[in-house]
């Protein structure tokens, strides 16, 4: 099913089977190129598909953009241990729906990504970890996997050539932590989805310690048109550094929200204005998130000039993430924003490390005070401090993607803090219980 | 050791091996960098983020817990951003930790108190409210408080690996993470307390010290725990001579900061109500309360009288008595009465082990050497019930080293979790066993063997010609009960060994056959209960107990004679190692004496000559005359192990494997003294079923 | 003769200068104090005998944390700890003090105790006839320098009814 109409703007690779009737079956993907760039691979050598993938410049599209060709290789392929395909499928960051929209309307893309990550690593069994909250996914993903062994492409003899491998699909249990590839390792061996000690890192240690390749599913979905349309094909759609398009999730305040594929460098206003049909109700945008809540938050002059890849945003000072873009209207509360925004990191702290534990719990205590307008100039201060003690400070990224759109919000919001202080008057901490007594 | 890394911390050149981390390579250059989670011996957790330093060259802070030291780091521990961060986390840390510190128990140590003292902020600036959670009680022992938790993961980790027990988990998420019981609510463990004594803060707080008194109130004593035979150092808190507390926090002794339940929280036997406080005497059928001189004097006439007209004496000792008091007794049975009957419950066969090694003291293993060696082979005992330590020491040893155990047992043990290969036989058919391990373990560079009290007699011979015979070196425990059951060997309560395995010319009667003679005069029990197992058939016999407590055998007695408990005296104590330790006295108790000093007064009173009978006379005289005790003083004087070597050539006397039975006791049972501990005895009977043979 | 005339005049007048600021004052108020006869009068800081405070519900304030006694420079404080439960509720914290005792032939009235309490619970008060013959007398107990509580009034405290009932079942 598809949610949104698609755009003429779109430059539709990923996407380009959505819509056609019964567009999760298998049949509906064979008849339209699918799997025969797996049967490609089947040609290739290990290195040569990994060096397809590095000429693609194909960066992980989860949100941290690590170059996807290079993880590859870190696998040593020469180890006696077992190697595994995790998908990374616990697509939980607030304004981002790209991974659902590819697994229910093109699973068997996904299959294929993996195949041919199975192919390039060695690896003999898979693992797709889907979020707990997206449980219909899991009826169609089994369906299409089921289908795909049905097919012998997948199983202990893969179209009758001697290839080994199995896929599952596993349920998370609705952790935002175990987005986090280690927490996910973690979650998948049936332990406390809380993140590991890195290095070392999943490609040589992953799940059960054994070298293993974790992707987004937006990333394994990328890789059968890079086999198919070669990798410099690919890269040439993106900009310089970043190769591809990218499924982008227009959100918020904007006339036709939804999941599109964009070039990588698609300028910021075009996608909102002409993809996206502008600002709900013609007004002005306040503030800009590129890619989802855990990125730094831009006004809207700011994010006007922009365009979406990754050295843009950088330059801006934030992150392309996973393309979750959030857009605000003039109309916007920025204090309620930031506190809707920590409340969910509150929640979604898993509560290994101190700073995050402590600090999500305290921001949130506070954002709601200084909502009500309770408090003084100093606790502003002192939210913008707090998140920067968070920076940095803890052990899984979590921290950091609390810490970022605050300390952001409160820098470039602060008038909207001060105003809301103004408006009630307060005396001076009466009693822990009640920190503040409202005079009027 | 050639290829060191060299980094800088500090301004200051440090060499550490490769693989060293940077917390712990600052450590040895005595650079302190705080942190909670981080301890070691235990897998890594990089939780508390108290421990963040700057590198040069890396981007962010990084926790100096996990990174391991790189040849030409530059390392900054006390920089503005390291003060920073720490100031913060502390800030964090206290933002929903109670500031209860008046009555927490651990107020006075508490690491979190040091560190907020010496890194903290002054000042608070949260004025929110703060979380809480009421305060759990989990066993008899351990008591939860969530809120004074601080997360930091030690508990599990301690009760998961050191202990391999694994009872508690983390529950809820976020700032509403707690530690759980993996039973729900209550522990089903070892009753170890090791969480208790871990925890940085006062969320776990022992059953036996809560609101006692403050750390700083307490007298500290190391001394060796009185139970098993592994011979833990234990510091007794001590306030108004009431022992209040036990823990190794020093981590001095052989155990290091290993205890077990008995070590930590069993002293109570110390000021149990039921405790002896004057001497008892049968007047008209009844034990009256009588004064030490009279019951003295009653004692010694009636042996000076048996002495005289040559009648049988049967003497029993103790294998929870000092060495001192065992020296003395059997010198006060052979030279002061002139018998040989002198016995004790014998829970293992050292004689025949002794006897088949023949002179190769290196053969004989110490605690530090379950640690140490590569492969170990458990034959026929229960290493986590009986011998607590060794277990732990075996358990840690895997861990670290990766060493390769091996179990021949009845049933299910704990060190099945981790030893490559497991036998199960019939008890007395453990040999079989050993043998189907012989491709296995002639493939071991080095082994360990101990073997419970079902090896005996010529059985400990064939081992040892099994262990010959797989050509690697071989080390031995021969496992026994309690804390100086070795040491009543090596002392001579043996009607045919003197002191040192000393063959004596005419051998007396053994424990049994002195219950068993109907012509018994005195029957003499120092520190034991033999009428718990056997009945005394000499109707007619004068006994004499020296004991704590009104056991089944001072309830026969004519003279009951209260002794100081082992948490009362000076001494030495020989440890199923081997190993020789000193106790000292914590406590006291009105009314009692140490056994040397009543043994020593009976002489007197009987006008005998046995020598000065102070503690240092004696373990002079121990030190002179008892093979393999000649042990550095100094090592036994600063609380140190000194390994004894008892023996270097054969033992020519029939072994009598008939004799020897172990008490089998488990983590919670204790021969007769273990009744006697309310601790020991209010817990759940667990590891239960699952790891009894 | 004019000197001896001279030194007359100015003897009475130095009597008469002496006796102007006596019976000035004679007119202003007494500073002499009656006592032992009439009571006696403290500045209000001054540090007499201990007194151990209770809160606001009547419960003691003094939850043994034992800093008094760890502040004490003579070392004359003893306390034994004991822990509060839901039948008797002694202090409004975890724990009380079971024991609490002063020796007052060691105490020194530094009031380092008093503000080493973090509970406010150990204060000085204006008792200060503590002399005795005997010297065991001077060890004063806690029921001896606990704050009296209001006349009828009983501590205040909140009992769990389902804790109140097993108790009642137990006695």
């Amino acid at each position: 099913m598809l949610y949104n109409e698609p755009s003429p703007l779109e430059t539709r690779v990923l996407t380009r089977r959505f819509g056609l009737p019964n567009s999760a079956h298998i049949d509906t993907y064979l008849a339209h190129g699918g799997y025969r760039s797996f049967e490609k691979c089947l040609e290739m050598t290990q290195e040569q598909i990994i060096e397809e993938v590095k000429a693609s410049n194909l960066r992980g599209r989860g949100g941290a953009g690590f170059p996807t060709g290079l993880k590859w290789s870190f696998v040593p392929r020469q180890s006696p241990k077992p190697k595994y395909i995790v998908v990374n499928a616990d697509e939980s960051e607030p304004g981002t729906c790209k991974d659902r929209v590819l697994m229910e309307n093109d699973p068997h893309l996904l299959i294929e990504g993996v195949l041919i990550a199975a192919q390039a690593v060695g690896a003999k069994r898979g693992y797709i970890y889907i979020r707990g909250e997206y449980r219909y996914l899991i009826d169609i993903m089994d369906r299409a996997i089921e289908e795909a062994y049905s097919r012998n492409y997948l199983g202990k003899n893969i179209l009758g050539r001697g290839i080994e491998f199995d896929l599952y699909t596993h349920t998370g249990a609705g952790a935002y932590e175990c987005g986090e590839e280690s927490a996910l390792l973690e979650s998948l061996e049936g332990k406390r989805g809380q993140p590991r000690i890195r290095p070392p890192f999943p490609a040589v240690a992953g799940l059960y310690q054994c070298p293993t390749v974790l992707n987004n599913v937006e990333t394994f979905c990328a890789v059968p048109s890079i086999i198919e349309m070669g990798g410099k094909a690919w890269a040439e759609l993106g900009v310089p550094k970043a190769g591809g398009t990218k499924l982008t999730c227009l959100t918020g305040h904007i006339n036709k929200p939804g999941v599109y594929e964009l070039r990588l460098g698609f300028p910021v206003e075009k996608m909102i204005n002409e993809v996206g049909g502008g600002i709900r109700g013609g007004k002005k945008m306040k503030a800009f998130i590129p890619g989802g809540s855990s990125c730094p938050v831009l006004t809207g002059e700011e994010a006007w000039p922009l365009t979406m890849d990754y050295d843009s945003m950088a330059k801006a000072g934030t992150m392309l993430g996973s393309g979750g873009v959030i857009i605000m209207d003039e109309d916007t509360d920025m204090v309620k924003a930031a506190l809707r925004i920590m409340h969910f990191y509150q929640h979604e702290s898993c509560g290994w490390c101190i700073p995050c534990r402590e600090g999500t719990t305290w921001l949130k205590k506070l954002l709601t005070r200084l909502d009500q307008g309770l408090g003084t100039s100093r606790d502003i201060d002192l939210v913008g401090d707090l998140a920067q003690n968070m920076l940095g400070r803890t052990f899984c990224p979590l921290g950091d993607a609390a810490a970022l759109p605050t300390i952001s919000i409160v820098q470039k919001f602060r008038h909207e803090f001060e105003a809301k202080i103004a408006k009630v008057q307060v005396a001076m901490p009466a009693s822990a219980n009640h920190p503040f007594v409202v005079v009027q | 050791m050639a290829d060191l890394v060299t980094l800088t911390i500090n301004g200051k050149t440090v060499q550490a091996p490769p693989g060293t981390l940077v917390i712990d390579a600052a450590k040895r250059a005595g650079i302190e960098i705080p942190a909670f989670c981080y301890y070691e011996g235990f897998s890594l957790q990089a939780a508390c983020r108290m421990c963040l330093v700057e590198v040069e060259k890396m981007p962010k802070l990084q926790a100096s817990c996990t990174l391991p030291v790189a040849e030409g780091m530059v390392v900054k521990t006390e920089s503005d951003p390291v003060v920073k961060a720490r100031k913060s986390t502390l800030e964090f840390l206290l933002t929903n930790h109670p500031l209860d510190c008046p009555v927490c128990d651990k107020g006075g140590e508490c690491e979190l108190q040091d560190m907020v003292f010496r890194y903290g902020a002054a000042e608070s600036r949260f004025t929110e409210i703060k979380h809480h959670v009421d305060e759990k009680q989990w066993s008899p022992i351990v008591f939860y408080d969530a809120p004074r938790c601080i997360l930091c993961y030690r508990c599990i980790r301690v009760c998961s690996e050191g202990m391999g027990v694994g009872a508690l988990g983390i529950v809820n998420r976020g700032v509403y993470s707690e530690i759980a019981p993996s039973h729900g609510d209550h522990l089903e463990c070892d009753e170890c307390g090791a969480c208790i004594d871990i925890c940085p803060v006062g969320a776990l707080t022992s059953g036996t010290y809560r609101y006692q008194t403050r750390p700083w109130e307490m007298k500290h004593v190391g001394t060796i725990c009185t139970f098993c035979s592994n011979g833990c150092k234990t510091t007794l808190g001590v306030r108004n001579e009431k022992i209040v507390r036990g823990n190794n926090r020093d981590k001095s002794g052989i155990n290091g900061e290993f205890l077990c339940i008995k070590g930590r929280f069993a002293f109570d036997f110390q000021d149990h109500p039921e405790r002896l406080t004057s001497p008892l005497m049968r007047i008209d059928g009844k034990l009256q309360e009588v004064s030490w001189a009279k019951a003295l004097e009653a004692v010694a006439k009636k042996f000076a009288e048996v002495k005289a007209r040559n009648g049988k004496f049967g003497i029993v000792g103790s294998t929870k008595t000092t060495n001192e008091e065992n020296f003395f007794l059997q010198k006060f049975a052979r030279q002061g009465l002139g018998t040989n009957n002198i016995d004790h419950h014998r829970s293992g066969d050292v004689v025949t082990l002794m006897d088949a090694l023949a002179g190769r003291t290196n053969a004989l293993a110490t605690v530090e050497d379950c640690y140490q060696m590569k492969a170990a082979l458990v034959v026929g005992a229960d290493l986590a019930q009986e011998h607590p330590l060794l277990a732990y020491q075996l358990r840690a040893n895997f861990r670290h080293h990766n060493a390769r155990v091996y179990t021949v047992t009845r049933g299910p043990v704990r060190e099945d979790q981790y030893s490559v290969s497991r036998v199960r036989t019939e008890p007395g058919k453990e040999l079989e066993g050993v043998e189907s391990l012989r491709p296995m373990l002639s493939q071991e560079p080095e082994l360990l063997i101990l073997f419970g009290s079902s090896i005996k007699g010529e059985d400990v011979r064939r081992l040892v010609a099994f262990a010959d015979s797989l050509n690697i070196p071989v080390k031995y425990i021969c496992l026994v009960d309690y804390s100086n059951s070795r040491g009543a060997v090596d002392m001579g309560l043996l009607p045919d060994l003197g002191p040192g395995y000393q063959p004596v010319d005419n051998p007396g009667l053994t424990l049994p056959e002195m219950m068993a003679a109907t012509d018994l005069d005195v029957l003499w029990v120092v520190g034991a209960n033999p009428l718990a197992r056997y009945s005394l058939a000499a109707a007619n016999a004068f006994v004499v107990v020296q004991e704590m407590f009104l056991t089944e055998t001072a309830q026969r007695a004519d003279v009951v004679l209260p002794a100081a408990s082992a948490y009362e005296k000076n001494g030495t104590v020989t440890n199923v190692t081997g190993q020789c330790q000193k106790l000292t006295a914590a406590a006291k108790t009105m009314g009692t004496k140490p056994d040397l000093e009543i043994m020593g007064l009976l002489a007197k009173e009987m006008k005998l000559n046995l020598g000065i009978w102070t503690v240092q006379s004696v373990f002079e005289q121990i030190r002179t005359q008892v093979r393999g005790y000649n042990i550095p003083l100094p090592v036994v004087a600063t609380g140190q192990a000194a390994q004894t070597s008892p023996l270097n050539g054969r033992i020519p006397v029939i072994s009598r494997p008939d004799l020897i039975q172990s008490a089998s006791n488990t983590l919670f049972t204790s021969g007769s003294l273990g009744r006697y501990s309310k601790k020991l005895t209010s817990v759940l009977e667990y590891p239960g079923e699952l790891y009894r043979p | 003769m004019a000197s001896k005339i001279q030194e007359i005049l100015g003897s009475a007048a130095a009597i008469a200068k002496g006796m102007s600021i006596t019976f000035k004052e004679m007119l202003q108020p007494t500073i002499t104090e009656d006592y032992p006869d009439g009571p006696a009068i403290f500045q209000e800081r001054f540090r007499g005998a201990h007194v151990l405070q209770r809160d606001e519900n009547g419960l003691e304030k003094c939850v043994a944390c034992f800093l008094c006694a760890a502040a004490c420079p003579v070392e004359c404080i003893y306390i034994e700890a004991k822990e509060n439960t839901e039948q008797q509720r002694i202090s409004g914290g975890e724990r009380y003090a079971e024991v609490y005792n002063i020796d007052y032939s060691r105490c020194i009235f530094c009031g380092y105790c008093v503000e080493a309490c973090p509970t406010d619970a150990i204060t000085h008060g204006h008792g200060f006839e503590l002399a005795s013959y005997n010297t065991s007398t001077l060890i004063i107990r806690k029921e001896q320098m606990l704050a009296p509580l209001e006349p009828g009034k009983k501590p205040s405290v909140v009992l769990d009814p389902a804790a109140t009932a097993l108790a009642a079942d137990h006695h």
